[in-house]
């Protein structure tokens, strides 16, 4: 790695170094590395000619776009044309995309170059980047255990340098996730800040796209890159494009008022509470004002999620019915997805409609209520990402100890807030992201502590 | 026996765009799979556009006048109805909750009214499946079991579709657009469904079968258990539907792609506005307005084009002479011709301009029908037909050479008209329109060939006398 991301830019900007030479650097550390990694499934052939029109366009002074030059790893859930959006399952694994999704669009407009399709948990299901069709990824930050998941290939990709930087996608902390166990950087916008077109759906109203990077200004210029609204998509708020990296720099968190809850501890492994108290108190002596928060139904956001994302998993994966993908999802799926189609179909009866899914949809907004409490006292809510260290890769777990992971992640979706995670410290060599959850449209206040906190270290 | 019976109706509505994409509509006009796109097709990751507004609209207009209310300001869900079909590429339909209810038509109350999507159609012969229509607007109507009899269910289907049509928001039936569920019960039997009715014609024949079936098991003393029926069209039968299909369960949950429809108020009334008048208020009010009768104001209203047309002329000529007109010549020509008045490509102006030239008695209303037969063929000016068509208006001098030439070279007909026989008349008639090449007048012809007959007799009343004058002198 060694540079940021600015400086990278800059770097290709003022022709120290080309495009091609940073993609040609980015692809032999793949060759070399992703055998054990596995952080990507697919490769782009053109990776190398589009960084040849990025270069002539810098040689002419012509505009190149902000990301100009950087390679960007894409998650195999997300449309791009002619690479295959596999989802990593065998169900859609010869299925070529027709169309780039609005978020590579955006992202190719301002120059950056998709090496390839990340590794992931299969259909996005699962926490650890073990549920893959392909292959199980392994985490560089922490060789032997997992990376997290279900951006796992992204976290991992951005942790050993495969890439600049990933779009990964959020639905119950499926960025922050990766992002605390690899510690690099992850953000998940609030939902509706960020098109969907072109995400392979797993729980429609939790689904948000966001970028994983090694750096807070590398996040920051992603998210500036994809936010903001198209006429094209229906549920999304009404945000124009927005702007972060001119607004990063400034008084840092002074002044700020940080929320945290007793709530995270009891739900957290003591090793990991010590390093987030640890970056609590940083931020306090960097002149944050921290408030304790009540967040008295956090752990009942769980089952919650689970049962609203089944059903929305289960409608979703209706498509593949084997009659226009080849292979129908149900016969050649993996475990926990197979799981969460038949809890989808069954809760979804009709006669369970009360019980489960309405009842769902009841506690979600009893939680929304409840952040949005607390957010009237603070402007940030900080806390652990994930309550338990990444386990060794192979480790049998139960579903519910999988589940387990998401206990802090999900609140955000559910109440389609912004979060986003950065480095807080290690616990014997193991990274652990400090969760930073934000407002509505918050995300700069998130960047904002983000960027403290990666100043102070 | 009492007979209950209510229909759930699909028709598809005439927007140029799909519900959820840009895709046009016109399915049945291009090659299969070619009005697509990831949206109408499903394709992984794809996402809705926002409804299609003019189909929202349409469906707002269309329940104004079938009389319901429209539900405003409360969150109206799209829904996914789950299903597995070749023809649905999503694994779901999607369809709103109620839109409007409580209206009422020919005395059927229509409980509800609902926003859909058409499927792609499949051929299971060829097991492909074309995805043109999937997407294309539905608008579903849902009446109250008001129905007592197949012939009641036949003529409010068809009043049904004349009055939709008559909005413009629906695709004609001639497209075969229409779709129906049907429910029916009999007195002491359960509710059957028939579902797979495409037509008028096929929901009347499912009724008659379903009562017949019915009637004969409860006369037999047997039970007529609720359950749900396919029409077969060819057979002109229903037949139960396999268990699978009936024990399905759509697992309704609502879109969450989608924001949920709020009609508003304001949205509702600018419908209201700009809608089109329905056709049997329209028939009352031409009666009144123009003092036509109302079996000519039927006759107008039959199709919204023509009572527009008919408008257009009454500005400019005399609404009765129009009235007249729309009723016998105008309808006359375009059903022989098999045209609707959608086709009418001449313009409101060329028609009246021809309706004066015949109430000035410039032309015949004979020639006028032969003019009006061209004006429909081939739009232009009437005059200029008039001209082509040889119809130029005749010279006094040349009627009278035409009529003396006949009389003359038709001896016998003067002599056994002369004798009292008025059909030589016609006879002559007819020569001179021959001699005149149908220019003339048939009454001015009848007129001048009567003048000359009659002084033809005074004449040889004189010589007669004058004969027997000189005979009783000599």
């Amino acid at each position: 790695m060694g540079r940021g991301t600015l400086e990278k830019l800059d770097a290709i900007r003022r022709g120290e170094l080309s495009a091609v030479e940073n993609v040609q650097q980015v692809l032999e550390r793949i060759k070399k590395q992703d055998k054990r990694v596995k952080a990507f499934i697919e490769l782009n052939p053109h990776a190398l000619a589009e960084a040849e029109a990025i270069d002539r366009k810098l040689k002419r002074d012509e505009r190149a776009g902000k990301l100009a030059g950087l390679a960007i790893g894409v998650k195999s859930n997300l449309n791009v044309t002619g690479l295959r959006a596999t989802c990593a399952s065998r169900t859609l694994e010869d299925y070529v995309s027709t169309y780039d999704a609005e978020v590579v669009k955006r992202v190719r407009a301002e120059g950056g170059i998709v090496v390839g399709m990340n590794n992931m948990d299969e259909f996005a299901c699962g926490s650890s980047g073990e549920t893959s069709a392909f292959g199980p990824t392994d985490n560089p930050a922490a060789p032997g255990h997992i990376p997290g998941g279900s951006s796992s290939g992204g976290g991992a990709s951005i942790a050993a340098g495969l890439c600049d930087l990933c779009l990964g996608t959020d639905t119950g902390g499926s960025i922050r996730n990766p992002a605390s166990h690899c510690g690099v950087v992850g953000v998940k916008p609030t939902y509706g800040l960020v098109p969907r077109q072109g995400l392979i759906d797993l729980g429609m109203s939790l689904d948000q796209i966001g970028p994983l990077s090694p750096d807070v200004q590398g996040a920051a210029l992603l998210l500036e890159t994809i936010a903001g609204k198209t006429p094209n998509e229906c549920v999304m708020l009404d945000v124009g494009r927005v702007s972060y990296m001119s607004r990063l720099e400034g008084d840092g968190v002074k002044g700020m008022r940080i929320g945290v809850s007793p709530k995270f501890a009891e739900l957290t492994d003591p090793a990991v509470t010590e390093v987030i108290d640890g970056a609590v108190e940083k931020l306090r002596d960097l002149g944050a004002e921290i408030v304790e928060v009540e967040l008295p139904n956090l752990e009942r956001g769980l089952p919650t999620y689970y049962l609203i994302v089944s059903v929305e998993f289960f409608s979703a994966t209706r498509k593949f019915d084997g009659r226009k993908y080849g292979k129908r999802i149900e016969d050649v799926c993996g475990e926990e997805v197979l799981r969460r189609i038949l809890r989808g179909r069954y809760i979804s009866r009709k006669e369970y409609r009360g019980k489960y899914y309405q009842r769902a949809l009841q506690v979600r907004t009893l939680i929304r209520q409840e952040l949005m409490r607390a957010f009237e006292r603070v402007d940030v809510i900080v806390g652990p990402t994930v309550p338990k260290l990444p386990h060794k890769l192979g480790t049998a777990l139960t579903p519910m100890e999988m589940y387990a992971y998401d206990y802090l992640t999900v609140p955000a979706n559910l109440a389609g807030i912004c979060g986003g995670v950065i480095k807080a410290g290690e616990v014997g060599g193991i990274p652990v992201g400090l969760q930073i959850q934000g407002k509505v449209l918050g995300e700069l206040d998130v960047l904002k502590v983000m960027w403290a906190m990666e100043a102070a270290t | 026996m009492k007979v209950k019976i209510g229909f759930e109706i699909h028709l598809q509505m005439a927007t140029d765009q799909k519900m959820y994409c840009d895709c046009p509509t016109n399915y049945q006009d291009v090659p299969p799979n070619t009005n697509v796109c990831p949206i109408c097709t499903g394709l992984p990751g794809s996402k809705p556009l926002p409804p299609n507004e003019r189909s929202v609209d349409a469906a707002i207009e269309i329940a104004l006048m079938l009389g319901c209310e429209v539900i405003t300001d409360q969150t109206i869900y799209i829904q996914r109805k789950h299903y597995d079909y070749p023809d649905l590429p999503s694994g779901y339909q999607r369809t709103s909750l109620p839109i409007a209810r409580n209206g009422e038509l020919q005395a059927i109350r229509i409980r509800e009214v609902h926003l859909e999507e058409d499927p792609g159609q499949y051929d299971p012969v060829a097991g492909a499946v074309d995805y043109n229509r999937s997407g294309v607007p539905l608008v579903e109507i849902v009446t109250e079991p008001d129905i007592r009899s197949p012939e009641e269910g036949r003529s409010f289907l068809r009043t049904l579709t004349r009055v939709l049509e008559y909005t413009g928001k629906v695709r004609p039936e001639a497209g075969g657009a229409m779709r129906a569920d049907v429910n029916i019960s009999l007195e002491g039997g359960g509710r059957v469904e028939v579902k797979n009715i495409n037509s008028v014609k096929g929901a009347y024949r499912a009724l008659k079968f379903e009562i017949l079936r019915q009637r004969e098991k409860l006369k037999r003393g047997e039970a007529v258990v609720r359950e749900t029926r396919a029409y077969l069209e060819s057979q002109m039968t229903t037949v139960p539907m396999r268990g699978k299909e009936l024990e399905e369960d759509y697992r309704y949950i609502p879109d969450p792609d989608i924001f949920p429809l709020i009609l508003d108020k304001a949205r509702v009334e600018t419908v209201k506005k700009q809608m089109v008048e329905a056709p049997h208020l329209r028939e009352q009010r031409l009666v009144k307005q123009y003092r036509i009768s109302p079996a000519a104001a039927g006759v107008i209203v039959s199709e919204r084009e023509l009572a527009d047309l008919f408008e257009a002329v009454a500005k400019e000529v005399d609404p009765k002479l129009a009235a007249t007109w729309f009723r016998t010549k105008l309808k006359k020509v375009l059903n022989y011709m098999k045209l609707r008045a959608t086709d009418i490509k001449f313009t409101p102006n060329q028609l009246s301009r021809l309706l004066q030239m015949v109430g000035r008695k410039r032309v015949t209303p004979e020639q006028g029908e032969l003019v009006l037969r061209e004006l429909v063929k081939e739009p232009s000016e009437p005059e200029e037909l008039f001209r082509k068509l040889g119809l130029a208006p005749l010279e006094r001098s040349e009627l009278e050479a035409a009529v003396v030439k006949a009389l003359k070279e038709n001896p016998k007909a003067v002599e056994d008209y002369l004798k009292g026989q008025k059909e030589a008349l016609n006879f002559l008639a007819g020569k001179v329109m021959k001699l005149t090449r149908g220019r003339a007048d048939p009454r001015r012809i009848t007129k001048l060939l009567l003048t000359k007959l009659k002084s033809k007799r005074k004449r040889r009343k004189i010589s007669r006398r004058k004969a027997r004058s000189k005979l009783s002198r000599a």
